[in-house]
């Protein structure tokens, strides 16, 4: 994206006041987004990022400044803005970057701005009128197609100068029954990172009945009856539940300032022996997937729980200083404006040693969360709530009336301990995870679980 | 390139492709910050960041596209871009490029000046040191924060309209980490100023409610009266403004559709929209499509006087804008949205207002809104902390329980606000306030 000499008088220039590293990140991005209400498409969202931020750090100090003054004099200003925040001096530096080819692990078949606006749209309009022609209590439909074509340098201090492009697809559908006097909803929205070839898997018109069959399901359910019961999570987006619970309490962002339930912790019986939990970022195309991290380094598959013992944290290039331990490739932001940290990447409950049947037909009365719905954390005490978007009541093994407003709180290290089945079905489920680096796509996924005891929040 | 070039080289480019009516929005921002960690600012950061975006009229409908590259190739794309999105729109939606409106009145925001580095840290590492100096209890994980920005905006068209904005925010927050005999808990504050007197508060109040959760015993599922506190009802008013949007009730997103004139909420609420509220650090007097802004009542003692409109929403309704077309960074499509939005507070405070519970829960902490609460039906079950109320008086902390309800319902039934209002920090013109409020007989989820 930029000349390599300029890249390493920018660097010199971050580093002149003492710094003892600096990186350059820059982003390209094309964002494009259809969107369908009422029966039509009513807007298309069409931008493009443009953007570097630059950062250094001494010891565990870090400087951060972006600009989308991309111009020579641009990059040198933001440069000099960072090294005038660390100190004063004028160290001579001198810094030798050496480009790197990156594997490309995830190709992209169908380019999405090779392909006309028209024909996103045909695919978005086929999903949600499928949607509305499901039933006549569907009220309203809406969707939207997005495409993001995301492209990024990353050099620094150490030599390393590296680019990549990264392209992801997604579509939602939101349905909304109504009976007259009070509304319900459900949704679909699967992604890739990958292109239009996307729904070579997913068939458009299965995503737009799942919304609506959805949004029946909780028109004619009676409100979930709060208490302490047994739980069965589905397969999927119900993987939610490790990524809140867990997953953030294992990145270095917490973990490094002492801010986690899992510090300290490592080679420790965490969890219940059933559960193998792995965060991989190398899994072709997937969602959560990169080939290099936002610190130019390659995506690894990390083991994070071993049979219940805690074997690694997900570790930025700072996490790392802080931990005194390796980086993991975890590092990731939305963009140049953001200060990258550790975030996770795709990240699952691996298959267990039950059988999904006797999962469902151990509960003699609990609550079957078919597809849980988002959910938050605070990693100081592993406190989670996760909202149940789809849900059934279970009554002597079997699986009986749908229940709405349902939510699961509790604690990760609970949870953890009380997970007591893991079923054999896993799959993964599509999300935005928010953090302080900003919003980044991240893949979910879990077999059937059963949770022997969990608050259950309804009414 | 210099504002006057681009501004040139998209109109040149608009004329040429035979486009009548057409807008630019641009947008630059700056912001500065820095973070602290035990004794030391361990990050600081600053950034510019500046966009623009091109919308315009074709056939009837309306396409826009966005950049952050100031190149003429670029600019001369960005027409491009538009005029084949404006193609590709199916919907009737009225179109419209404004003329502008006969008035727009002044703001009358404080005055802003962008603080140095120096300042931003040092205040940082001061708040820091005043929040450990609390309690012995603070520990490692506790932050403190102080951050600035100012943000210009530009919005002109082919009618000759011209209008701009100009303002700033600032603001620190304290996030206060106690370990007490192996118990950690934490509390997030934060307030809209920088300077270290108007801040003083700041770490004893997020130490204090920190130390207060420990020890935090759980609550028996049941009923119980229900105060929320004004952060709180905040969260709520958040996640549920929406409902207001005249988008929402047109497309029938919204509980309050065909609800305007009829009572909505209890006899105790009035919520008012001020897009020039005194004081406020984000104040704007056009809003993304160039309407004049005004305040308005928008619910008078319980009854529903507006929705909040734009000008195609207001169009197809037979209404004038209420001016609430928000746009507050340059890559975004106009969308409806309050400005300065608070329920007015009430003549008792919350001592008093405590006083009239014998049993309930005073509850200061809901966490997940935007997952467990649902703008469309109404319905919320959100994971909560605060404290037990007995007898009129505040008393223990409880933690680990939902409370739930329907948010339109609960509106019906508040029976008191309290005279404390206050007001959380901008999220673009967005301004949220509200007291704390007294329902009976809320769901809780404990144990």
């Amino acid at each position: 994206m930029f000349d390599k000499k300029l890249l390493e008088e920018v660097l010199a220039t971050a580093m002149r006041s003492g710094a003892d590293f600096a990186e350059i990140y820059a982003e390209r991005t094309r964002n494009n987004s259809i969107r369908f209400v009422d029966g039509k498409i009513d807007r298309i969202n069409d931008n493009f990022l443009s953007g570097v931020g630059i950062r250094a750090f001494m010891g565990t100090r870090t400087i951060y400044a972006s600009t989308t003054d991309i111009s020579r004099e641009g990059l040198l200003r933001c440069a000099a803005s960072v090294s005038d925040a660390m100190g004063e001096g004028k160290a001579q530096i001198s810094i030798v970057l050496t480009p790197q080819k990156v594997v490309d692990i995830h190709p992209v078949k169908i380019d999405p701005s090779s392909v006309e606006t028209k024909r996103k749209g045909d695919i978005l309009k086929q999903a949600c009128f499928s949607a509305k022609e499901y039933n006549e209590a569907i009220s309203q439909v809406q969707g939207t197609l997005a495409d993001v074509d995301h492209s990024i340098m990353v050099a620094n201090s150490e030599g390393l100068l590296v680019e990549d492009r990264h392209v992801r697809t997604r579509i939602a559908v939101n349905a909304v029954a109504s009976d007259g006097n009070e509304n319900q909803s459900g949704s679909c929205s699967p992604g890739r990172g990958m292109g239009l070839e996307m729904f070579e898997i997913f068939d458009p018109s299965e995503i737009g009945i799942h919304a609506a069959k959805q949004a029946m399901v909780n028109l004619g359910a009676g409100y979930c009856k709060a208490g302490q019961m047994t739980v069965a999570i589905e397969n999927g987006f119900g993987g939610v539940i490790f990524h809140e619970a867990c997953g953030h309490s294992l990145e270095a962002t917490q973990v490094g300032v002492g801010m986690s339930e899992m510090c300290g912790k490592l080679g420790q019986k965490i969890a219940n022996e059933k559960i193998t939990a792995i965060d991989d970022g190398t899994i072709p195309n997937a969602w959560g997937s990169v080939n290099i991290d936002d610190e130019g380094n390659p995506t690894q598959r990390n083991v994070l729980i071993e049979n219940g013992v805690l074997k690694k944290y997900m570790i930025d290039r700072l996490g790392s200083r802080r931990m005194g331990m390796p980086m993991t490739g975890n590092s990731r932001r939305q963009g140049y404006t953001f200060e990258p940290t550790s975030r996770m990447t795709n990240t699952f409950i691996d298959n267990g040693p039950d059988k999904n049947e006797d999962i469902i037909s151990s509960i003699e009365y609990g609550l079957y969360a078919k597809e849980m719905g988002g959910g938050s954390v605070n990693p100081l005490t592993g406190a989670f709530n996760f909202a149940v978007r789809e849900g059934y009541m279970i009554r002597n093994g079997k699986i009986c009336e749908a229940v709405r407003g349902a939510s699961l709180i509790g604690t990760g290290s609970q949870i953890l301990q009380d997970i007591d089945m893991v079923g054999q079905n896993l799959a993964t489920g599509q999300g935005v995870c928010g953090s302080s680096s900003g919003s980044v796509p991240t893949d979910v996924g879990q077999p059937l679980i059963r949770v022997k005891s969990i608050t259950v929040g309804g009414r | 390139m210099d504002f006057e070039k681009i501004k040139k080289c998209l109109f040149d480019a608009a004329n040429e492709a035979g486009i009548e009516e057409y807008e630019i929005f641009y947008t630059a921002d700056s912001s500065i910050s820095a973070e602290t960690l035990k004794d030391e600012v361990s990050a600081f950061s600053c950034g510019v960041c500046a966009g623009i975006s091109f919308r315009c009229i074709v056939d009837g409908r309306i396409g826009m596209a966005s950049s952050e590259l100031f190149t003429e190739d670029e600019m001369k794309n960005l027409v491009f871009r538009a005029i084949s999105n404006a193609k590709n729109i199916e919907s009737d939606d009225p179109a419209i490029i404004f003329k502008g409106s006969e008035k727009y009145e002044r703001t009358s925001m404080p005055e802003f000046t962008m603080p140095d580095a120096a300042k931003i840290k040092n205040n940082a590492l001061e708040l820091q040191k005043m929040t450990y100096a609390e309690s012995e209890y603070v520990t490692e994980g506790t932050q403190s924060c102080v951050f600035a920005g100012s943000s210009t905006m530009r919005l002109m068209n082919s009618h000759g309209l011209e209008l701009s904005n100009d303002y700033g925010i600032h603001g620190a927050y304290v996030q206060a980490v106690v370990n007490r005999d192996g118990e950690a808990e934490d509390e997030f504050e934060l307030k809209g100023e920088i300077e270290l007197e108007a801040l003083s508060e700041l770490p004893k109040k997020a130490v204090n409610n920190a130390l207060s959760k420990l020890g935090a015993s759980k609550i028996p599922s049941g009923k119980y009266d229900v105060i929320f506190s004004a952060k709180q009802t905040r969260s709520l008013l958040a996640v549920f403004s929406s409902a207001f949007s005249a988008r929402s009730a047109q497309l029938g997103l919204s509980l309050l559709a065909g609800k305007e004139g009829q009572r909505i909420a209890a006899d105790c609420i009035t919520i008012v929209d001020d897009p020039m509220r005194e004081g406020c650090m984000v104040q704007t007097s056009f809003d993304g499509e160039g309407v004049a802004t005004y305040k308005k009542t928008v619910v008078e003692k319980g009854i529903l006087n507006t929705l909040l409109y734009d000008m195609t929403t207001a169009k197809k309704a037979g209404v004038e804008s209420t001016a609430n077309g928000q746009r507050s960074n340059y890559s975004e499509a106009v969308s409806i949205a309050p400005y300065s939005f608070y329920i007015l507070g009430g003549e008792k405070t919350l001592e008093q207002m405590c006083m009239g519970v014998s049993d309930g829960v005073y509850i200061t902490a809901m966490k997940g809104l935007h997952a467990g609460a649902d703008a469309v039906t109404g319905d919320f079950s959100i994971d909560s902390e605060g404290f037990r109320i007995r007898d009129g008086k505040i008393c223990e902390a409880v933690k680990s329980f939902t409370v739930a309800g329907n948010f339109f319902e609960m509106m019906k039934n508040i029976e008191a606000v309290s005279s404390e209002l206050s007001f959380g920090l901008p999220s673009g013109f967005t301004v949220l306030g509200a007291p704390d409020i007294l329902v009976r007989k809320m769901s809780v989820a404990g144990e």
